[in-house]
C-alpha cells in the first residue's frame, strides 16, 4: 500500500505523455533490437549450415586418384582409426547438351551408405536406372524442371560415353542440393569449358567402372561436436589427412606393380602386332592397284573401238540425211511449180467465167430490153389496131354511113328535084324550074361534097388498115430480128460457157494431177525419212549400248577403284585406330604411370570458405554499428529525462516537501526510464530478433544453397546490449534528476525562472549581426540559448547522418572492390591452367600458339600456387598466392604493382619479393621483413622489398630467378595468363573451349565469371547495408521527433505568445523550425565528417585476411546521407506542425506552472 | 463610436470529462470607443473568458461579439490571427515576454507582423523604458517587464487594448503606474481599453464598469467622470 500514490504517478506519468515514453522505448528497442538481429545473423548462418552438415553426414575427407580407386584401397582407409565411415562412390563429367550449348554435366552416384545425404527439394529419389536427381540450382537457373531430361554427349574426349556410364539420357524425377556444394560453384573439371555446370545423381550401378572414381570420408573430427567451422575442426581433419599420404603411396605401388606392368607388356605386343598387320595390309593393297590399272587398259582399248564404229554409222547416217534434204528442197520446188501454174489456170478461168458472167449478163439486159421494145411494140400496135378497128374504123365508117345516108338523101334529093326538074320540065313549069335547078345544084354539090368526105373517110380507113399492116409487118420482122438476134447471143454464150466449163474440167485435173504429184513426192519423202530414223535408231541404239558398256566398264572399274580406296581406308582407319589404340594405351599407360591421389577436405567446396567469410563480416559490421546506434539511443534519452524532470519540478519540490526521500523520486524516474527501457528491449526484441537475421540469411540464402534458416538469436548479446541499454537509461534518468533534488523543496515548488536571454557573441560582431534580419537574429539567440538542447540534437543527428553515410559507404567499398582489383591491379582476364605433366618445351609450344591466336593482346607463361605464408611478427597464417611471371615486360602488363598511398610504381628484383598490403597488415611484415612461405610442403624464407595496393586475395609476387635462387628449384610454370583484345571481348568462351583442346590445358578461369561470383556474395551484404540504413533512418525519425517534441514542450508558451501577438500557423511553426532546420542542417553538416570517420572505422573493422576493403565514400553517399536526414527532419517537422497547430493559446498563458 | 464592443448573448462551455462549466452565460454588454472600461468580477466570474473571446485567443459557442462593426464571432483560424494581429493588443497577468529577447526584441516581435505599426523605440520611450530599450526581461522589474508587454501591445496600433489582471502581479505602487499608464493611454490616444480585474476599488477610474457574476453580467454602468488613478486608493 505504501507509495501506491507514486505507483500511480508513474502510471499516469507514462499515460499522459505516451509519445515522450513510447519515443524512448522506440530508440532503445531500435538499438537494441538492431543490434541484437544483426549479431544473430552470423550465428545462424554458421548453425544453419552446421545443421546442415550434420543432418545430412556431410564427409570430412575426400580423396581422388587418378586411377581409381579398388576394394583394397577402401579396406586400408577402413582401417584407420579415426574413420567412422567410408562411401568408395563414382563420379564423372561429361558433356551435356543444354539445348544447343553444350555444358558439363558432374554425374554422381547415389549410394546406399548415408554420407552427403542429398537434399531433396522436389519430388523423389530416383527408382528406376534412367531416373536421376538434379542440381536445385541449375534447375532453377535454367528452368528446368521434373521431367525434362539430361542428355549425356555419346562422345567424351574421343571416346565412348558408354564405357563410362551405362546410359545418355536420364530423365530428372527430383530437384535437390547436397551438402558438397553450398554455392552454385561447382569446381573445376578437364573438360569442356572447364567448370563444372551442374550435377545429376543417378544409380550408383550406372556406372560400368572397374574402380571407384572417389573416395568420400567421415572421421571423428565431425562426429566430435566441434563446429564445422572451427579452426579445431580444421586442424584435426589436417593432421587425419595426412594419414591418407601413406595410404596412397602403398596404394600407388601396389597399383604400379599389378596392373601397370601387365599393361606395359600388353602395350609392347600390341605394338608388335600392329606393326606386322600393317605390313600384311599394305601389300594387299599394291596388288589391287596393280590389277586395276590392267583393267583400266584394256577397257580403254575397247572404248576406242566401239567409239571408231559409231563415228562411222554417224557418217552414213549424216549422208543419207542431206540427200533427204535435197529431195526435200527438189520436191518443194516442184510442188511450188505446179501449184503456181495452176494457180494462173485458176486466175484465167476466174477472169473467162467473170467475162462470161458479164456477157451473160449484158445479154440477159439486151434481152431484156429488145423483149420489152417489142413488147412495148406490140401493145402500141394492139392499141392501136383496137383502137382503129373498135373505135376510127367504126366511127369513119359510121360517118361514111352518115355520108353515103348524106350522098343518098341528095341524091334521092337530085332524083326529086331531077323528077320535079323533069316533072316540071314536064310540066314546064319554067319558073320555078331555077330554084329547082338551084337546089339541084345544092344537092349535087351536097353529094359532090359527101362523096368527097366519103372518098376521102374512105382513103384514110385504107390508109389506117394498110399503115396498121405496115406496122404489123414491122413488128414481125422485129420479132423475127430478135428472136434470131437472140438465139444468136444464146449460142454465142452457150459457146463460151463450154470453154469455161473446159478450162475448169482443165483446172481440176490440173489440180489433181499436183495432188497426186505432192503425194508421191511426200510419199516417197517419207520413205526416205523412215530409213533416216530407221538409221538414227539405229545409231543411237548403239551408241546407248556403248555407252551402258562404257558405264559398266567404268562401273566396274570404279568399284574396283573404290573397292581399293575402301580397303586402302579400311586399311589406313584400321591402322590410324591401331595407332591411336596403340597411343591410348600408351596414354593411359602414361597416365597409369603418374598415378597420383588428391586428397579434399570440405575446403574445396569455395562455399564452405565464403559462408564463414560472409557470416563473419556480418558479425563484423554488427560490432560497430549498433554500438553507434547505443550511444545516440543514450543521448537522446538524457535529452527527455532531462526535460521530464524539469517539467516536474514542481512535483519534485512538492513530494520532497510531503517527506518523500530522495530515494522515493530516484525511483520514480529510474522507474520510469526502466520501463521504458525495459518495454524497447522487449519490443525490440520482438520485432527485429527473428525479422533481421532472417533478412540478411535469406538474402545469403540466394547464394547458399541452405535448408530452412535455422535461427540462433545471439541472447548474450541481446542481454547485454539490453542491460547495457537499461543500465543507461537508469543512469541517465539519476543523472536528470540528481541536480533538481539537490535542492531545497522550497527553490523547486518556485518556479523555475525561465532562463534568461543573453548576448550571443555574434551579436558583438555588428556588422553580421545588422545584417540578419529579426527573424534570423531571434533564431540564432535561440539556438545558443538552450545549448544542451543544441549539441543533443547536433550529436543525433550528426549521428544519423553519419550511420547513413557509413551505410552507403560500406556499399561503395564493397561495389569497388572488383573494379580496383580486376581493373586497376590485377589486369588478365583468362587463366589457363597447365597440365602437371607437361614439359617446358610443350608449354612453349603452347605459348606460341597462344601468341599466334590475335584474340588475345597479351598472354604470360606464369606460375601461380597456393601457399600459406607466416611470419615471426604474427601467429597467423595466410593462404597466399605465389606468382612469378616469366617476362618481366609483361608481367607489368598483368600486375600493377604500386604503393597503396602514393600510388607510385613498384619494381620486382631478383633477391625479394613484393607482397601485397592485406598480408602486410595481418602478418604485421613490411619492407624488409622476412616471411615464411610454404610452398608444396616446403617451408622457404622471402625478404620483403616492398607492400602493394591489392584488394581480394593475398599474393606474393616474385621473379623466376628470385625463386630459383631460394628454392634451388626450377620454376614449374603452371598457367598461362591472358588478355582479351578489345575485339574479342565476347568470345572468352569460345577461346576457353578452343584451348581446353590442348592437353597441356586443365582448366580455364574466366576472371569476369570469378568477379560475378565474388559480387554476388559481396552484393548480399548491400542488404545488411539496407538493413542498417533503414534503421539509422527510424533511429533518425525517433532522435529527430524526440527533440522537437522536446523543444515545442519547452516552448509551448513563448508558442502561445507569438500566438496571441497573431502569428498565423505557418510563420509560428516557421519561428520554431528555423531553429530546427539549423540545427539539422549543422548536424546534418557534423554527419558529414563523423560519417567519414566512421566509415573509415566500419571498413577497417570488417577488413578480412584475404579481402582489403577500400575507404571509398563516394561523393554521392555524402548527399544521400545529407539529404535523407534532411527529409527526415522535414517529416518530422510535418508530424509536429499538426501538434503545434493544437497548442490552446487559453491553456498555455493560464498562469506559470 | 457607440457601441464599439458588443456582446450579444454569448455562451461559453468548457467540457471538463463530464462536467461542464458554464463559463460565459448569455453575456450581453457593449463598450463604446475610447471607452476604459473595466470588468470586475469574483474569480471564476467568466471576466478572461470574455476577455479571451474578445480577444479572439478563445472561440464562443452561441451569441454574437461585433468589434467596430465586424461580427469576430465566426471567424476561421486565419482571420482570428488576422484579428489579433491588426485589431487586438494584449496585456497578461504575466506579461509574457518571450525571454530571449531584449524589451524592444518584443517589442519589435509585434511590430514586425503589423503593416502599420509605432516605432518600437518611441513606444518603449513613452511607456518610460527609454533606459532599459535592451536588457532582457530576466533583467527588468515586474513593472517594467509589464510597461514592455504593454508598449507591446500598443506599438501594433490595436483598435482595442485587452488587459487581464495586469496589475496582479504586481506590487501596489507599481500596479498604480501601470494603470496610470493605461489610462494616459486612453485619454491621450483615444485607446479603447478594457481591463479586467477583481480589485472593485479601481473601477472609479473607468468610463465604463461592468460587473460580472457566475458568467453574467449582472451590471454595465456608465461613470460619467472617471477619476484618475492617482486619486484613488485601495
Amino acid at each position: 500500500m505504501r507509495k501506491s500514490s507514486l505507483r500511480k504517478n508513474i502510471v499516469r506519468e507514462i499515460s499522459k505523455n505516451k509519445s515522450r515514453f513510447f519515443s524512448i522505448l522506440a530508440i532503445i528497442g531500435i538499438s537494441v533490437g538492431f543490434f541484437t538481429g544483426v549479431k544473430s545473423a552470423c550465428p545462424s548462418m554458421i548453425e544453419t549450415a552446421e545443421q546442415y552438415f550434420r543432418d545430412n553426414k556431410l564427409m570430412d575427407i575426400s580423396v581422388v586418384s587418378t586411377v581409381g580407386f579398388d576394394e583394397e584401397d577402401v579396406e586400408e582407409i577402413k582401417k584407420l582409426e579415426f574413420v567412422r565411415e567410408v562411401m568408395p562412390t563414382y563420379s564423372m563429367d561429361f558433356i551435356a547438351k543444354d539445348g544447343d550449348i553444350d555444358c558439363v554435366v558432374k554425374v554422381m552416384a547415389l549410394s546406399d551408405i548415408e554420407m552427403n545425404i542429398p537434399l531433396l527439394r522436389e519430388g523423389r529419389f530416383p527408382e528406376s536406372d534412367t531416373e536421376c536427381i538434379m542440381d536445385s540450382y541449375y534447375a532453377k537457373l535454367s528452368g528446368k524442371k521434373i521431367g525434362d531430361t539430361v542428355l549425356i554427349s555419346p562422345k567424351l574426349n574421343d571416346r565412348d560415353t558408354s564405357e563410362y556410364i551405362k546410359h545418355l539420357e536420364y530423365k530428372v524425377v527430383g530437384l535437390a542440393d547436397i551438402p558438397l556444394y553450398l554455392t552454385d560453384g561447382k569446381g573445376n573439371t578437364n573438360i569442356g569449358s572447364g567448370s563444372v555446370n551442374f550435377y545429376i545423381m543417378v544409380k550408383s550401378k550406372e556406372f560400368p567402372l572397374e574402380r571407384y572414381t572417389r573416395i568420400f570420408v567421415r572421421t571423428k573430427a565431425s562426429d566430435s561436436g566441434l563446429s564445422a567451422f572451427s579452426d579445431e575442426y580444421k586442424g584435426m581433419v589436417k593432421e587425419e589427412k595426412k594419414f591418407f599420404e601413406s595410404i596412397s603411396d602403398r596404394s600407388i605401388s601396389r597399383f604400379n606393380e599389378d596392373t601397370l606392368d601387365k599393361a606395359e607388356k600388353e602395350l609392347v605386343k600390341a605394338k608388335k602386332e600392329f606393326a606386322d598387320k600393317k605390313e600384311e595390309a599394305l601389300e594387299k593393297l599394291s596388288d589391287g592397284e596393280k590389277k586395276l590399272a590392267e583393267g583400266e587398259k584394256e577397257f580403254n582399248e575397247k572404248i576406242a573401238q566401239g567409239e571408231k564404229k559409231l563415228s562411222d554409222g554417224e557418217k552414213e547416217l549424216s549422208e543419207g540425211k542431206k540427200k533427204l534434204e535435197e529431195g526435200k528442197a527438189e520436191y518443194s520446188a516442184k510442188i511450188a511449180e505446179g501449184q503456181k501454174k495452176l494457180a494462173d489456170a485458176r486466175e484465167q478461168y476466174a477472169k473467162g467465167k467473170a467475162e462470161y458472167e458479164k456477157g451473160l449478163f449484158e445479154y440477159d439486159t439486151k434481152i431484156e430490153q429488145a423483149q420489152n421494145k417489142l413488147d412495148n411494140a406490140q401493145k402500141e400496135f394492139d392499141t392501136q389496131y383496137n383502137l382503129f378497128y373498135t373505135v376510127t374504123k367504126p366511127d369513119a365508117e359510121q360517118k361514111l354511113l352518115l355520108v353515103k345516108s348524106g350522098i343518098a338523101v341528095a341524091e334521092r334529093g337530085i332524083e326529086n328535084i331531077e323528077s320535079a326538074l323533069r316533072q316540071m320540065k314536064n310540066i314546064g313549069a319554067s319558073g320555078d324550074s331555077k330554084g329547082l335547078e338551084e337546089r339541084l345544084e345544092g344537092y349535087r354539090k351536097q353529094v359532090e361534097e359527101y362523096q368527097k368526105q366519103y372518098d376521102e373517110g374512105m382513103s384514110q380507113l385504107s390508109e389506117g388498115e394498110k399503115k396498121l399492116n405496115d406496122a404489123k409487118k414491122q413488128l414481125e420482122n422485129a420479132k423475127e430480128e430478135f428472136l434470131t438476134q437472140k438465139a444468136q447471143g444464146a449460142e454465142k454464150l452457150n459457146d463460151a460457157k463450154i470453154q469455161l466449163e473446159e478450162a475448169q474440167s482443165k483446172i481440176s485435173a490440173g489440180e489433181l494431177e499436183l495432188q497426186t504429184g505432192i503425194n508421191t513426192g511426200l510419199f516417197e519423202l517419207q520413205q526416205a525419212q523412215e530409213k533416216i530414223n530407221a538409221g538414227e535408231k539405229e545409231l543411237s541404239a548403239g551408241k546407248a549400248e556403248f555407252e551402258i558398256q562404257k558405264q559398266e566398264g567404268l562401273k566396274k572399274l570404279q568399284s574396283a577403284r573404290e573397292e581399293l580406296e575402301k580397303g586402302k581406308q579400311e586399311a589406313e582407319t584400321k591402322l590410324s585406330e591401331g595407332e591411336k589404340k596403340l597411343a591410348d594405351a600408351e596414354k593411359k599407360v602414361e597416365n597409369l604411370k603418374n598415378a597420383k591421389w588428391y586428397i579434399y577436405d570440405r575446403e574445396s567446396d569455395n562455399g564452405y570458405t565464403t559462408l564463414l567469410e560472409d557470416a563473419q563480416r556480418v558479425d563484423n559490421i554488427a560490432r560497430v554499428f549498433p554500438l553507434f546506434f547505443l550511444i545516440v539511443a543514450v543521448l537522446v534519452c538524457l535529452t527527455a529525462m532531462s526535460r521530464m524532470v524539469e517539467e516536474r519540478r514542481t512535483e519534485i519540490g512538492t513530494l520532497k516537501a510531503l517527506g518523500y526521500s530522495n530515494a522515493d523520486i530516484y525511483a520514480k524516474y529510474i522507474l520510469y526510464g526502466g520501463l521504458a527501457g525495459i518495454g524497447g528491449c522487449i519490443v525490440g526484441g520482438i520485432l527485429f530478433i527473428s525479422t533481421i537475421p532472417n533478412i540478411i540469411v535469406d538474402a545469403y540464402g540466394l547464394l547458399y544453397l541452405l535448408p530452412q534458416t535455422k535461427l540462433v538469436v545471439a541472447w548474450d548479446s541481446y542481454v547485454i546490449s539490453s542491460a547495457v541499454a537499461i543500465l543507461c537509461i537508469c543512469l541517465v534518468a539519476v543523472f536528470a534528476c540528481r541536480h533538481d533534488l539537490k535542492l531545497e523543496p522550497a527553490t523547486l515548488m518556485r518556479p523555475k525562472a525561465p532562463k534568461p536571454g543573453k548576448r550571443i557573441l555574434l551579436e558583438y560582431i555588428t556588422p553580421v549581426w545588422r545584417r540578419l534580419n529579426f527573424s534570423s537574429k531571434v533564431t540564432a539567440r535561440n539556438l545558443f540559448r538552450y545549448k544542451a538542447r543544441f549539441f543533443m540534437t547536433v550529436i543525433g543527428v550528426a549521428g544519423c547522418t553519419a550511420l547513413i553515410i557509413s551505410g552507403f559507404g560500406l556499399m561503395d567499398s564493397i561495389t569497388s572492390i572488383a573494379d580496383l582489383q580486376y581493373v586497376e591491379i590485377t589486369k588478365y582476364e583468362q587463366v589457363y591452367a597447365l597440365s602437371e605433366k607437361g614439359s617446358a618445351q610443350q608449354k612453349a609450344e603452347l605459348m606460341a600458339e597462344f601468341r599466334k591466336d590475335d584474340r588475345f593482346a597479351q598472354t604470360m607463361l606464369a606460375y601461380m600456387n597456393r601457399s600459406e605464408t607466416s611470419s615471426g611478427g604474427s601467429k597467423k597464417k595466410l593462404d597466399a598466392r605465389v606468382v612469378i611471371g616469366e617476362d618481366k615486360e609483361s608481367f607489368t602488363k598483368m600486375f600493377v604493382l604500386r604503393d597503396m598511398k602514393t600510388k607510385k610504381p613498384l619494381f620486382l628484383d631478383d633477391d625479394s619479393v613484393i607482397i601485397d598490403e592485406r598480408m602486410s597488415d595481418v602478418l604485421k611484415v613490411g619492407k624488409g621483413d622476412t616471411i615464411s612461405v610454404e610452398i608444396d610442403d616446403e617451408i622457404y624464407i622471402f625478404t620483403v622489398s616492398g607492400v602493394t595496393e591489392n584488394y581480394a586475395g593475398n599474393y606474393i609476387y616474385m621473379t623466376p630467378k628470385c625463386y630459383e635462387s631460394v628454392t634451388g628449384k626450377s620454376v614449374e610454370y603452371n598457367a598461362v595468363l591472358a588478355t582479351v583484345g578489345e575485339n574479342a571481348k565476347n568470345l572468352q568462351h569460345d577461346m576457353a573451349n578452343d584451348f581446353m583442346k590442348s592437353d597441356d590445358v586443365v582448366t580455364v578461369s574466366l576472371i569476369s565469371e570469378q568477379v560475378e561470383a565474388i559480387m554476388e556474395t559481396l552484393n548480399s551484404l548491400n542488404i545488411v547495408v539496407f538493413v542498417m540504413i533503414f534503421c539509422a533512418g527510424l533511429l533518425a525519425v525517433v532522435v529527430l521527433y524526440n527533440l522537437t517534441n522536446i523543444n515545442i514542450a519547452e516552448r509551448v508558451r513563448e508558442i502561445a505568445t507569438i500566438k496571441v501577438l497573431g502569428f498565423y500557423s505557418l510563420e509560428t511553426a516557421n519561428y520554431i523550425y528555423r531553429e530546427n532546420m539549423v540545427l539539422t542542417v549543422t548536424g546534418a553538416g557534423a554527419g558529414l565528417f563523423l560519417g567519414n570517420m566512421l566509415t573509415g572505422f566500419i571498413i577497417s573493422s570488417i577488413q578480412m585476411n584475404n579481402v582489403l576493403f577500400p575507404s571509398i565514400v563516394q561523393p554521392l553517399s555524402y548527399v544521400w546521407g545529407f539529404l535523407l536526414t534532411l527529409g527526415f527532419s522535414l517529416l518530422v517537422n510535418f508530424i509536429m506542425y499538426f501538434k503545434m497547430n493544437k497548442i490552446s493559446m487559453v491553456e498555455s498563458l493560464k498562469s506559470i506552472e | 463610436m457607440k457601441d464599439f464592443v458588443k456582446f450579444e448573448n454569448v455562451y461559453k462551455r468548457y467540457k471538463m470529462g463530464e462536467v461542464t462549466i458554464t463559463a460565459a452565460d448569455g453575456v450581453d454588454f457593449s463598450i463604446d470607443e475610447g471607452e476604459f472600461a473595466v470588468v470586475v468580477g469574483l474569480s471564476g466570474a467568466g471576466k478572461t473568458t470574455v476577455l479571451n473571446i474578445l480577444g479572439g485567443i478563445d472561440s464562443c459557442d452561441e451569441g454574437r461579439i461585433i468589434v467596430g462593426g465586424k461580427d469576430i464571432s465566426h471567424l476561421n483560424k486565419h482571420d482570428l490571427a488576422s484579428y489579433r494581429r491588426y485589431d487586438i493588443g494584449f496585456v497578461f497577468q504575466f506579461y509574457n515576454l518571450i525571454p530571449n529577447l531584449t524589451a524592444k526584441e518584443n517589442v519589435e516581435l509585434a511590430t514586425q507582423i503589423c503593416r502599420d505599426h509605432l516605432d518600437a523605440d518611441k513606444v518603449l520611450d513613452s511607456v518610460g523604458l527609454s533606459q532599459r530599450k535592451n536588457n532582457f526581461p530576466s533583467q527588468l522589474s515586474g513593472g517594467e517587464q509589464q510597461r514592455v508587454s504593454i508598449a507591446r501591445a500598443l506599438a501594433k496600433k490595436p483598435k482595442l487594448l485587452l488587459c487581464d489582471e495586469p496589475t496582479g502581479a504586481l506590487d501596489y505602487n507599481t500596479g498604480k503606474n501601470i494603470l496610470k499608464l493605461l489610462q494616459t493611454k486612453c485619454i491621450e490616444d483615444g485607446m479603447t481599453v478594457v481591463l479586467i480585474t477583481h480589485n472593485s476599488a479601481i473601477t472609479p477610474m473607468a468610463n465604463r464598469v461592468i460587473h460580472m457574476r457566475s458568467g453574467k453580467v449582472i451590471s454595465n454602468t456608465v461613470n460619467p467622470s472617471p477619476i484618475p488613478v492617482e486619486q484613488i486608493e485601495w
